[in-house]
């Protein structure tokens, strides 16, 4: 069923029309809400670039967003340039960033890999707090222009460019098989003449453009930017997250998992107020999906039917010593 | 000099501690290959637990630390079947699904705490807070020594434990090389159920006195877990013996940086050795990890 939402063009374009659409029928929380669901859905996939396809869990992606919101901060702050420049000075710097930590990170495998990347993370964050540019710990303000609309067309462009690089570049071209190459077998990969190396970086600079601007997107949406908001370390838990729980390595499941765990997320929000039990049921959610539906929602779908009684079964399985 | 010697006596004081919170967690990669992220989180717990304790049935938090160790125990004893699971079978990628099962694991612990007990920062005292022994040089707050004292007791424990007993040789053998221990009849699974829920109840004992040392939050976690990691990195992940080494480096390498450099640039220090040594030497600074 995966193969098949791959290779059909019609839904991803009846979706695109409906976003299109969407805020000529959406009260202006909704479509703060529905920004917030397109910002994800296109981390959790660009996260998905790296970790789903490549098989490198990167623990330090929230670094990326983070830097493009500071550089667009400080550009359009310090130095009066335009919107426009300061988002793709966000976009090339995070690339830039991922090639430079990614040659001598990306000979770490494993949970080498994944360790170095949030040590990574988290100094960008605490360089973030100590440096006098970024405004330290006290965040930085910037210049207010409030247009949801404007927002969320330009959330929608990236998070519809995201979509279509992975489809171009993942599903259909050679460099995607290479990646998948690496990610099943690396060695194998290398001798039947992968550049093993030279992929790996432009897969990790390619994950880290898009967070790259979209930061920069969400520092001009929200105005005002802090290291714990940008740099947190919950960025990178919620990329992964959701990326994992529609299922790594395909096209759709970060979607899907974006959607999910962002609209439920708000939807208790709005409902409890300012609670912080949705984290228990993101937190149980996770497991579950661990231990039942390693492939994801994705995956879920694939296996079509759902029987109470096998995963009851498998429940027992699993609780059994 | 004065300052130096002070300086040097509270990093070995806290390396002392962390070395407990460290071994468990090392031991764990080295025999299950698991990387749990919820380490933090076990001690957070532990710490919380300890608490409840004193505010119901009173008495000093030391007595309680027997009792803590068995619970928590008793918890990784329970909680190990899931792990398992999560990282054999069918998956194509284990090292992904203990990490990420941890991770949950980790978020399930926080967002509970923090619904349960919310943002308030907590503290328990001993009968030895506040009180200090004076040496020579320097002073040394007296609940500090005595968690230098526990960890160091612990470790001796541990290590008599995994070197001079039978279930040590096993546990070590199983680390060494898990196919050819499981051809010489031993229960794998087993032994990582051993090793997870001896781990998870010294780091939960551990939680007790980093509590009463430091203060109690649901958002500790965090900050424990960047010192397991450190300590295990440097130490080179499955070493148990390292782990000693590293945890009195962290102490002091936290303790000199923010004397002689600014408290706020001590994360900053941890996280970019832990980042070179990783790329440096990934098999840790006594380049014998696994």
């Amino acid at each position: 069923m995966a193969e098949k939402l791959n290779r059909r063009l019609g839904l991803p374009i009846a979706l695109l029309i409906v976003c299109l659409i969407l805020p000529f029928f959406l009260s202006p929380l909704w479509i703060r809400i529905t920004t917030e669901v397109l910002m994800w859905a296109a981390l959790a996939q660009s996260w998905n670039i790296i970790g789903g396809y490549t098989g490198y869990l990167s623990f330090g992606h929230g670094a990326f967003f983070g830097l493009g919101a500071y550089v667009t901060g400080i550009l359009m702050v310090h130095l009066g340039w335009p919107f426009g420049i300061g988002l793709l000075a966000s976009g090339i710097l995070a690339a830039l960033l991922a090639l430079v930590i990614g040659y001598p990170t990306l000979r770490l495998r494993g949970a080498y890999f994944a360790i170095a990347t949030w040590a990574f993370g988290e100094m960008i964050r605490q360089i973030a707090i100590i440096l006098e540019i970024t405004g330290g710990a006290f965040g930085m303000q910037l210049p207010s222009y409030l247009n949801l609309p404007f927002f969320y067309y330009l959330m929608l462009g990236i998070t519809a460019l995201t979509y279509l690089t992975t489809h171009i570049l993942l599903e259909r071209a050679r460099f995607g098989l290479k990646l998948l190459a690496i990610r099943e077998q690396e060695e194998a990969a290398e001798m039947v003449g992968v550049d093993t190396v030279s992929i790996k970086m432009e897969a990790f600079a390619l994950s880290a453009f898009f967070p790259g601007v979209i930061g920069g997107i969400n520092a001009y949406w929200v105005t005002y930017i802090h290291p714990d908001s940008v740099l947190g370390a919950q960025l990178t838990d919620f990329m992964v997250v959701m990326a994992f729980l529609g299922g790594i390595g395909s096209l759709w499941g970060p979607f899907l998992g974006a959607v999910l765990v962002q609209l439920v997320q708000r939807v208790l929000w709005l409902v409890w107020g300012e609670g912080t039990f949705y984290l228990v049921i993101i937190g149980g959610a996770i497991c579950a999906v661990v231990l039942f539906i390693p492939n994801g929602l994705i995956g879920l779908m694939e296996a079509r039917i759902f029987s109470p009684r096998e995963a009851l079964g498998q429940w027992r399985k699993a609780i059994k010593w | 000099m004065e300052l130096f010697l002070q300086t040097l006596i509270d990093g070995l004081l806290i390396g002392g501690l962390i070395i407990v919170v460290g071994i468990g967690f090392s031991l764990c990669f080295g025999v299950m290959h698991i990387v749990d992220f919820a380490v933090g989180e076990w001690v957070m717990v532990g710490a919380y637990t300890g608490f409840i304790f004193v505010k119901y049935f009173g008495h000093d938090p030391m007595t309680y630390l027997p009792i803590i160790f068995l619970i928590f125990c008793a918890l990784g004893w329970l909680i190990y079947p899931l792990i398992y699971r999560a990282v054999s079978g069918k998956r194509h990628n284990p090292v992904l699904m203990g990490l990420v099962f941890t991770f949950g694991l980790s978020i399930l612990a926080k967002g509970g705490a923090l619904s349960v007990w919310g943002y308030h920062i907590q503290s328990i005292s001993t009968w030895l807070s506040g009180k200090s022994l004076d040496v020579v040089v320097a002073t040394v707050p007296a609940l500090r020594f005595a968690g230098f004292v526990f960890g160091i007791l612990v470790t001796l424990f541990f290590m008599l434990f995994l070197y001079k007993t039978k279930f040590g040789v096993i546990i070590r053998a199983t680390a060494q090389d898990r196919d050819t221990a499981s051809l010489l009849g031993v229960d794998v699974r087993r032994v990582g159920g051993l090793v997870y829920s001896l781990y998870a109840g010294m780091t939960g004992m551990s939680g007790i006195l980093i509590g009463a040392l430091f203060s109690i939050h649901a958002a500790m976690g965090a900050k424990y877990s960047t010192l397991a990691f450190f300590v295990v990195v440097l130490a080179g992940m499955g070493y148990v013996p390292g782990v000693i080494i590293a945890a009195l480096v962290l102490g002091l390498l936290q303790s000199f940086v923010g004397v002689y450099i600014g408290g706020r640039y001590t994360l900053v220090a941890l996280f970019m050795v832990m980042y070179g040594v990783l790329l440096i030497t990934p098999k840790g600074i006594l380049r014998r990890g696994i």
